[in-house]
């Protein structure tokens, strides 16, 4: 068990570093401070979304209307810079609203017990509807006056721009709650054994409220620092982020049942991720043959996440009829 | 034992007429308001145009709530796939195979990546982040085998398909009512409908008593497929062109339609029906919003709403009923 927890946690960095090997060694822009910069910022929305829904799906719940709650904030974000707010002020005011429409939509799934696919398929749409409402259905844009803002988060510290230091960070964070505080440790006994974390005397509530409020806000940070930097949001944007951050989530070692993973393990997933993904789109690819390596690795991880589980099983029982075997002899 | 049964009876009875009520209540409450706001609204003419508008969305609803009743929730895929089929069917008749065989060979690959589908998700057990999956995988297909360009059609059966109007209404309405029929016969009273009821019913149960569950799923999965290769084959027909975002938003309409019908998410219960009166009432909603000049943002908000509200609401009463 504790062997196979240290091969786990060692196979992920591998494959991020042979991925990144195969790349490095046909593209030459892979070796430069500039070209990892340039890795790190592109992970940047999948990162953040991927951070809240892995939170979700630890929680043994998955929240698919990542993709919507971050159109939704990055039109708010614009248009409270529209009518004269900080730009930190509105992404913080965006996120704090998602945080609080997150934490309302896990508690009405807790207290329904609904499932979150369904009940979030839902918002999915919803959020969407508002987001094009917000927006008057159009493209927003930052006002001519502002423009700059757009270069200040394009910086450049040896590989870190602003933003991929706030991921990294966000990184950080979610790996502290999740591992280091009782809040956190409660989501994943949640989604380890639902039946039994109540037995043992695990609030039910409060870990889903939290997840999902995270998830949201997680979420809504990516829309807005998105729009911020490419100074407009579209209602209709960010549609492939919840493929990406769950693949992420899921070629890190987060379990689909619920109750496994790490947060060093999704970065790394979401960097073995984002490697195949810029560097099949810097081999000349069109932009849809990017959404299409996506699903087909998605279901690569899914097969070989199902297999192992499944060798895993036999091994167990193989052990197990092994033990009575010896007790009979 | 009996006691057991003789007890859930009147219940089961209970929460069906309380559900039924839900939604008979729901709908004429819609309807009423509707014709009172909007008079051109209750007219007969606007009638065939609802179930017109209703019918694409309608027919994969249908399809989707296979899904449903046998307890796979929904597949996020259904919008890609039909795309890639509209695609797969114009290639076929451009390439001269004629609309006929093209028709044929398109429904054959629908059931062929539906089944591919429900094998797939009885093994990851995720129904949801399998067809995401798979979805992405279609879209992608379907933008490499066409060039990501529009593929036009120049065949004069395959117009006179999609623009015969028998009895002066439209064949894709006639299609939606009657695959709504045939699916709930099927559903109800076949030997691979009850299959399907018993696996979504109660999983478990279906397993240990021998019932193969994966092929109820993949059953499902490729009646959705043959749902979307109807929507596919009529559409590319009608309008002589097929590209592969021709369907984008499709999968959202359809699982509002089966939400919004009533259509039992545990799986197990429902009629491929309820989903074609879902998807006849987000048309009429639809067709409202339209008439009434209203923008898609506000559709796209009520129709979450009322996604949220139905499901909400027909969980509660599923619940009181057990």
């Amino acid at each position: 068990m504790r062997k196979g927890l240290a091969a786990g946690a060692l196979a992920r960095p591998a494959l991020a570093l042979a991925v990144y090997a195969i790349f490095a060694s046909s593209l030459p822009n892979y070796h430069t401070a500039v070209g990892v910069w340039a890795l790190l910022d592109g992970s940047v929305l999948t990162g953040l979304v991927a951070v809240g829904v892995g939170l979700t799906m630890i929680a043994g719940e998955l929240d698919l209307s990542v993709a919507s709650m971050a159109a939704l904030a990055g039109v708010l974000t614009m248009r409270l810079i529209g009518v004269g707010a900080v730009p930190a002020v509105a992404v913080a005011v965006a996120v704090v609203a998602a945080a609080l429409f997150g934490a309302a939509q896990g508690y009405l799934i807790s207290w329904l017990r609904i499932n979150s696919l369904v009940f979030t398929v839902g918002t999915l749409i919803g959020l969407r509807g508002v987001a094009l409402v917000a927006a008057n259905e159009t493209t927003l844009t930052l006002p001519l006056d502002q423009l700059s803002i757009t270069d200040a988060v394009d910086g450049r510290l040896f590989v870190f721009s602003p933003l991929s230091a706030t991921m990294l960070g966000a990184f950080a964070l979610a790996g502290l709650f999740a591992s280091r505080t009782i809040w956190g440790r409660e989501i994943y006994a949640i989604g380890g054994g639902r039946a039994e974390s109540r037995v043992a005397g695990v609030p039910q509530r409060r870990p889903i409220v939290v997840a999902f409020a995270a998830c949201a806000a997680f979420a809504a940070l990516a829309g807005g620092l998105m729009s911020i930097r490419s100074g407009s949001a579209s209602p209709l944007s960010f549609d492939a982020a919840l493929l990406e951050a769950v693949a992420a989530c899921l070629i890190g070692g987060v379990a689909l049942e619920g109750g496994k993973g790490g947060f060093f393990g999704v970065l790394m997933g979401l960097f073995t991720l984002r490697l195949v993904l810029s560097g099949i789109a810097s081999l000349g690819a069109p932009f849809w043959a990017q959404n299409l390596a996506a699903g087909l690795l998605l279901i690569f991880v899914i097969v070989v996440e199902t297999a192992s589980a499944a060798v895993g099983r036999w091994r167990e029982r193989a052990g197990a009829r092994a033990a009575i075997a010896d007790r009979g002899a | 034992m009996s006691t057991v049964s003789q007890g859930a009876r009147p219940a089961l009875l209970h929460g069906k007429l309380a559900r039924r009520f839900f939604w008979a209540a729901a709908a004429a409450a819609a309807l009423a308001l509707a014709g009172w706001t909007t008079p051109a609204f209750l007219t007969l003419d606007n009638l065939f145009v609802v179930v017109r508008a209703a019918s694409t969305t309608g027919v994969v609803a249908i399809g989707m709530s296979y899904v449903t009743i046998s307890g796979n929730l929904f597949a996020l895929s259904a919008g890609q796939l039909s795309a890639l089929l509209g695609i797969v069917y114009a290639l076929l008749v451009r390439a001269g195979a004629g609309a006929p065989a093209a028709c044929g060979a398109t429904l054959v690959a629908a059931a062929g990546a539906g089944a591919a589908q429900g094998y797939a998700m009885t093994i990851v057990r995720n129904p949801i982040i399998t067809t995401i999956a798979f979805g992405a995988v279609f879209a992608g297909i379907a933008a490499l085998i066409s060039g990501n360009g529009n593929i036009r059609l120049h065949n004069e059966i395959a117009t006179w398909i999609g623009t015969m109007r028998p009895l002066r209404v439209p064949i894709q309405s006639w299609v939606f009512v009657a695959w709504a029929l045939v699916s709930a016969f099927i559903v109800a009273k076949t030997r691979v409908g009850r299959l399907l009821t018993l696996s979504g019913e109660n999983r478990l149960a279906a397993q240990a008593s021998g019932l193969r569950v994966d092929r109820a799923a993949a059953f499902a999965l490729a009646m959705l497929g043959v749902s979307c290769a109807i929507v596919a084959i009529f559409s590319v027909s009608q309008f002589s062109q097929a590209k592969a975002d021709m369907f984008s938003g499709l999968d959202i309409d359809c699982i509002a339609s089966v939400l919004v019908g009533g259509v039992a998410l545990r799986g197990g219960r429902g009629s491929p029906v309820q989903a074609a009166l879902g998807a006849a009432l987000i048309a009429l909603l639809q067709n409202f919003l339209l008439l009434r000049a209203l923008p898609s943002g506000v559709r796209f908000a009520i129709v979450g709403a009322l996604v949220v509200a139905a499901t909400s609401g027909f969980h509660l009463l599923q619940r009181r009923e057990r």
